[in-house]
């Protein structure tokens, strides 16, 4: 537990970051009995630990706790690593944009619940990745950010940029600069995509206070998008993802990216059923997006990606928690062994 | 003169059926429920051993014609043994006076043309108005047209209209054939250029000195579908009161280079205005196009069917499509008549080997607008392709009947067919059939049905059904009715679209869907204006949507 309590020196110091910053604040705000048993298991043992459980059922969090198990104490390594990170090589000046704390949610038909706990800060210039079995909860994690209405948050906050995004409605979301990479994007005959992203980016324009662009304009505007990214501008006359290959839909989907000028994209699975040139062809994109105050969430299943997007931090993800969180040796650790010997090496810690 | 005939023919006709029923009262009762059976089967999918008993009828049926339809005639008449239908019969009287002595000319067309109107005549009064007992017009309501007071438009020269420039169609890229109140104007239509051989106009002008023998042939083909095709009151009624038809002819292996634009105008002349108080005259125009495709041609037709603003009118239109072997027919049909119109159209199509037939549709006008639409499949190797869409607002009732019936392998079919309903007093009619016979193995034929109810109370009736006798098929089929995609929505959501704005997008895209299908771009931006107001004034469409034009 060395390592959990150097962690806990962290957190207990002020001003090491947003990340201690934000858990002042929300050990302040009502909402403390949602904060996620790793969370709380990592700052049980912390200077102000007794703080935190002010206002909320001793014994339904120790219950929560044990319940929890093992991989409570990997959880809080995990933050602990991250956290050291980010004191070596990130000075506390780079501003948080996104922080989600103890994010709980279940589908809303079957009340199922699929993510349980999520602990998540990521700061402007990072790309983090997100890996995990199928079913972990990865995608849910994305659509529940940008607030797909098939599942219902119980519990946790995301704060973006410093608001609640939960007050917002899915399209305010995307206002603020947050943008989901689908899965597997909708098609939507009938409407083309050149409609589809002058009416995004001029409801991204009118909430900024800026002009919209009349259709000239706007080409003139994608024209430079679509060359930066060295697609063909026949994609504007095509209808929304209407009969687009795998791999068009996903440059269709940084294409959207590229015109919202989001400040942070979640990025599901966009190596999925892409061959390996296009899988190049995207990933080149999105580094080209890249800036220093933007950050990316890229969620995958493979190496390859990350050998093209290099993450700054990779977490594991497992039943709805993220389980472990360290550098690109982690995604080399599971390509090598698969996500039995991490969990091993879980156990083993 | 004239009426003494019908009234002739009339009587003629009713003393054979009557006969026959009083002869042979147990065929009356044998065929009847047989009749009734196939019916019943088609509402839904049914088992395979009623699905093939349905057939074995069918097939007794089609064995001999005239078996078949004496079958139907006492079918017909079983309900209504007393007598003749007074009000088809009275309708049919003024059908026949309307045809003018000098339209009974003397050349080839014109003949087949009379001799159309002989046959027509006996079918017609051997008919009975359908009602809602008549699974065809189950859920159609046509019974308020006898209510009206129907005269076919007078056709004496009066000035011709100026429509032209409202058509939305350039008249350089076309070829135009022009009906005002069912005859040809030849001074609105413009044919100039057509290929060797291939004739486009009325059907009076043929004449066997300047007709080659295959225009003579295709002829022929003037109201004679191919067997298996469905009778319809209407279609008789068309062709009792035709006065002229619109001939399409393709010789072997030609294509014709520049699509032909068929423009349908009815004046309305002798109705009543659309809301006069008590108006209940309906003026009747029955024009028909008879498309005959030879083996190898290329034809691409555009029916477009428009009128007066504010008048009443009723156009009875028959367009029967034969496509030879290899040829191809590419068919777009925009129904945009005044909301207070009646508008029933028989489309009736014979496909032979690996020919191909493709429909495109929007149907928005009209009070009533009822379309049955007939594939007929006569080689292997066909391709058949529908795409339908219409938009019933207030008060307005629109009908696809459709019916494609494959008897030969490998055919391969896909429809779509999209209805929007946006009032509570609007109501939309799908009824889909496909038809796999015995012989039609490897037959890939995929259906799918959409529709979109924007308003409380608003009416779908939709009938898909398949009925599948080949055993090694793929065939698909879909319906829903629903609001809009929820996936869709949100998609737009997540771009920072706001759902609002997103639901208009989405309601006029699925309208677009089809209408981006049509061949021609003027005709798809002129119908996605049409499709965008109408749904912008019934308040489900924000105007302002930069989706589409």
């Amino acid at each position: 537990m060395a390592s959990c309590s150097s962690c806990c020196q962290h957190v207990a110091t002020p001003g090491v970051g947003g990340f201690a910053a934000a858990s002042r604040r929300e050990t302040r705000a009502a909402g403390v009995q949602v904060v996620g048993a790793g969370r709380l298991q990592l700052k049980k043992g912390a200077v102000c630990g007794e703080e935190l459980f002010r206002g909320q059922s001793l014994q339904g969090l120790q219950r929560r706790v044990r319940r929890s198990g093992g991989s409570v104490a990997v959880s809080a390594n995990a933050l602990a690593a991250q956290l050291q990170e980010e004191r070596a090589e990130k000075p506390s000046e780079a501003r948080v944009i996104l922080e989600v704390q103890g994010l709980r949610a279940v589908v809303a038909d079957t009340r199922q619940e699929i993510l349980n706990g999520v602990d998540l800060v990521i700061r402007e210039g990072e790309v983090h990745a997100i890996m995990g079995k199928n079913g972990s909860g990865k995608s849910t994690l994305s659509k529940v950010l940008v607030g797909h209405p098939d599942y219902e948050v119980t519990g946790g906050t995301a704060m973006f940029k410093g608001e609640n995004l939960f007050d917002k409605e899915p399209e305010e979301r995307s206002h603020c600069g947050l943008f989901l990479s689908f899965q597997s994007p909708v098609e939507i005959p009938g409407v083309s995509n050149m409609d589809f992203l002058r009416m995004a980016c001029n409801a991204r324009r009118k909430a900024r206070s800026l002009e919209e662009l009349g259709p000239l304009e706007f080409y003139g505007f994608v024209a430079e998008k679509l060359g930066a990214l060295n697609m063909d501008p026949k994609f504007l006359d095509r209808n929304v993802n209407e009969g687009f290959s795998g791999g068009e839909k996903k440059r269709n989907e940084i294409l959207q990216l590229s015109v919202l000028e989001a400040d942070m994209a979640i990025l599901d699975e966009i190596d999925s059923g892409l061959d390996i040139d296009a899988l190049r062809d995207v990933a080149t994109a999105v580094v080209g997006l890249k800036k220093e105050n933007n950050a990316i969430l890229m969620i995958t299943h493979y190496q390859r990606l990350l050998d093209y997007i290099t993450p700054t931090y990779v977490h594991i993800m497992e039943e709805g928690r993220i389980v472990k969180t360290g550098d690109m040796s982690l995604a080399s650790q599971l390509e090598a062994g698969g996500y039995n010997a991490v969990q091993n090496l879980i156990a083993k810690n | 003169m004239a009426m003494a005939v019908a009234a002739v023919g009339a009587a003629v006709a009713m003393a054979g059926t009557l006969r026959q029923s009083a002869v042979a009262p147990l065929r009356v009762k044998a065929v009847v429920p047989a009749v009734r059976f196939r019916g019943a089967v088609k509402l839904g999918v049914g088992t395979r051993a009623s699905v093939a008993g349905a057939v074995k009828a069918e097939e007794s049926g089609s064995g001999s014609g005239s078996l078949r339809d004496q079958a139907e005639a006492s079918f017909s008449l079983s309900k209504d043994v007393a007598g003749p239908d007074f009000f088809i019969l009275d309708l049919a009287e003024k059908l026949e006076n309307s045809v003018e002595a000098e339209q009974q000319g003397e050349t080839l067309g014109s003949r087949a043309l009379a001799n159309l109107r002989d046959r027509s005549a006996e079918k017609a009064l051997n008919s009975r108005w359908p009602t809602s007992k008549d699974e065809a017009y189950r859920f159609t309501d046509v019974r308020f047209l006898k209510n009206l007071d129907i005269s076919p438009t007078p056709t004496h020269s009066v000035a011709t209209p100026d429509f032209a420039s409202g058509l939305g169609l350039d008249e350089t890229e076309t070829f135009r054939l022009v009906f005002v109140d069912g005859v040809i104007s030849e001074s609105l239509s413009k044919v100039d250029g057509l290929a060797d051989g291939a004739y486009v106009g009325s059907i009076c002008k043929i004449s066997a000195e300047n007709a080659g023998s295959s225009l003579s042939q295709a002829l022929e083909h003037l109201g004679k579908p191919a067997a298996g095709t469905q009778d319809d009151l209407f279609t008789f009624l068309n062709g009792l009161g035709v006065q002229d038809a619109g001939v399409i002819f393709a010789p072997e292996g030609v294509h014709i280079a520049k699509p032909i634009h068929v423009v349908y105008y009815s004046t309305g002349r002798g109705g009543s205005k659309h809301g006069e108080e008590g108006g209940t005259a309906i003026s009747l125009a029955s024009p028909r196009l008879l498309v005959v495709a030879e083996t190898g041609a290329r034809v691409e037709i555009i029916e477009q069917f428009v009128g007066a603003p504010d008048q009443t009118y009723w156009t009875n239109t028959v367009c029967e499509i034969h496509i030879a072997d290899g040829a191809e027919v590419s068919h777009s049909c925009s129904q945009e008549q005044d909301r207070g119109s009646v508008h029933i159209k028989q489309t009736q199509v014979s496909q032979g080997e690996k020919s191909t037939y493709k429909l495109v549709e929007a149907e928005i006008g009209g009070r009533l607008s009822r379309h049955n639409l007939q594939v007929i499949q006569l080689g292997p190797e066909t391709q058949t392709e529908f795409s339908t869409f219409s938009l019933s607002s207030q008060r307005q009732v629109q009908d696809l009947h459709s019916r494609l019936v494959l008897n030969h392998p490998r055919g391969i079919s896909r429809q779509l067919h999209k209805c929007i309903v946006t009032h509570r007093s609007g109501q939309a009619v799908f009824d889909g059939n496909v038809k796999v016979n015995r012989y039609a193995q490897q037959t890939d034929a995929g259906q799918l049905s959409r529709s979109l109810l924007l308003a409380q109370g608003a009416t779908v009736n939709v009938k898909p059904n398949l009925q599948i006798i080949a055993d090694d098929v793929k065939c698909t089929h879909g319906a829903a009715i629903s609001d809009l995609e929820e996936d869709q929505l949100f998609y737009f959501q997540a771009r920072g679209i706001d759902a609002l704005t997103a639901r208009s997008a989405l309601v006029f895209s699925f309208a677009a869907d089809v209408l981006q299908s049509l061949g021609n771009d003027s005709l798809q931006k002129r119908l996605e204006g049409l499709v965008k107001s109408s749904l912008a004034s019934d308040g489900v469409v924000n105007p302002n949507v930069p989706v589409g034009l």
